[in-house]
């Protein structure tokens, strides 16, 4: 039997019936015998992120521990959270076409980034543990927290965040395995609404997980 | 509530001018005159054939409640995200490696835009946002270090402040004027 496997980032379903002959996939090839380093044609994911369209298992329900969280206290916003706050007021108050406005926001998120930067070095390997953790347990946790309340902003933000993670970690994986090969004769786009990134000769027509047009999408330049 | 011309979407087809009942959209600017823009009047946003004019409304719904646990979780999100822009503006900085340093400007132009759309969706929607003025307060109260931007955060309270509609008003949709 032929089976359907969905991309979990962008959607794009592989249809072992069809192949993808654009890709040089003939019609009929097994899921498991398209090659491992096969990347998603629409978001550049990997293998790994494509689940078996039948075998798709609703989410389970899970009880939240109300007690605990009743009881919690806000959290302090740290200097380079109000940066990236005040850097995304400044884009709101554009968007109203408020330019005095936008001007001093992002003066406010300059200051927080001036204020929070440390000496460190920096390591990717610190990068993807970042990643794995907000992967493993702090989408789930938000996501139940937020499903609990019908909280639809929240949930949105969090579906479009926990793709472009993935994407992310799916990017870092690859250079690992591949090195600069990865970035070698193509190009690096970023979404400026939801951050995914898209390693191609050109920016797709749309951004696969936020949707929006690609004069959105803007172009990372090397060197 | 006043017009407001998208640039980018204009096509020049000048039908603005032709309804607008002041002359508010006949400037050199680009942009319209809000002085003489008739609240809710919308002659050019109808007539404009490609769909470059929109509302601005003077005062704004009210931002939606969050409970602290979705709050939390959000932030704790954007903290992550965060700390992986600073690592990556790092590896940025101090790599040899052109290769890697577009890798890194990536990830870390794509963390930030990740955390500000956690924090945005954590009470801080609009810049009118009650929860937005009382941030910019208590930075006001507290005592910050000598090159703190005091007079922006000030500037900011007289412009943004006090913008939306009163809490508890749950019709506040309504209430604007389409």
């Amino acid at each position: 039997m032929m089976r359907k496997f969905v991309c979990g980032i962008c959607g794009f379903v592989y249809d072992e019936s069809l192949g993808y002959p654009e890709g040089g996939i003939a019609p009929g090839l097994k899921w498991e015998d398209l090659p491992e380093d096969w990347i998603c044609p629409l978001c550049g994911a990997t293998k790994v992120e494509f689940k078996e369209q039948e075998t798709v298992i609703p989410e389970e329900k899970k009880q939240s521990s109300l007690d605990e969280e009743h009881q919690e206290k806000i959290r302090e916003l740290s200097f380079k959270e109000l940066s990236a706050l005040c850097s995304n007021l400044s884009k709101g108050c554009e968007k109203q076409y408020r330019n005095e406005e936008a001007d001093l926001f992002r003066q406010l998120a300059e200051y927080y980034d001036s204020k929070s930067s440390a000496a460190f070095e920096a390591q990717i390997s610190d990068l993807a543990a970042l990643i794995e953790a907000d992967l493993s347990s702090g989408y789930e946790n938000a996501n139940r927290r937020a499903a609990a309340v019908s909280d639809r902003g929240a949930l949105r933000a969090l579906t479009w965040g926990e793709k472009v993670t993935r994407i992310l970690s799916s990017l870092l994986s690859r250079y690992e395995k591949q090195g600069e090969t990865l970035l070698a004769n193509t190009n690096v786009y970023v979404c400026e609404i939801c951050g995914f990134v898209y390693i191609g000769d050109e920016a797709p027509e749309i951004c696969p997980v936020c949707k929006v047009p690609n004069l959105k999408i803007a172009q990372i330049q090397r060197g | 509530m006043h017009a407001v011309r998208n640039i980018r979407l204009c096509t020049k087809d000048c039908l603005c001018l032709y309804v607008c009942p002041t002359g508010a959209t006949d400037t050199e600017t680009g942009q319209i005159d809000a002085s003489k823009c008739l609240s809710g009047c919308r002659a050019c946003v109808d007539a404009c054939p490609s769909h470059a004019i929109s509302l601005i409304p003077a005062e704004f719904p009210p931002q939606q409640e969050k409970t602290v646990s979705v709050k939390n979780a959000l932030l704790t999100l954007a903290a992550s995200k965060m700390d992986q822009e600073e690592i990556a503006s790092k590896l940025a900085e101090t790599t040899g490696n052109p290769v890697l340093r577009q890798l890194a400007e990536a990830l870390g132009k794509s963390n930030r835009l990740m955390a500000e759309d956690m924090l945005r969706e954590s009470g801080y929607m609009l810049p009118q946002s009650r929860t937005v003025g009382e941030l910019l307060e208590s930075l006001l109260s507290e005592k910050q270090p000598a090159d703190f931007p005091e007079a922006a955060v000030k500037r900011l309270l007289e412009l943004v402040n006090g913008n939306t509609m009163q809490e508890g008003k749950a019709s506040a949709f309504e209430k604007i004027d389409y």
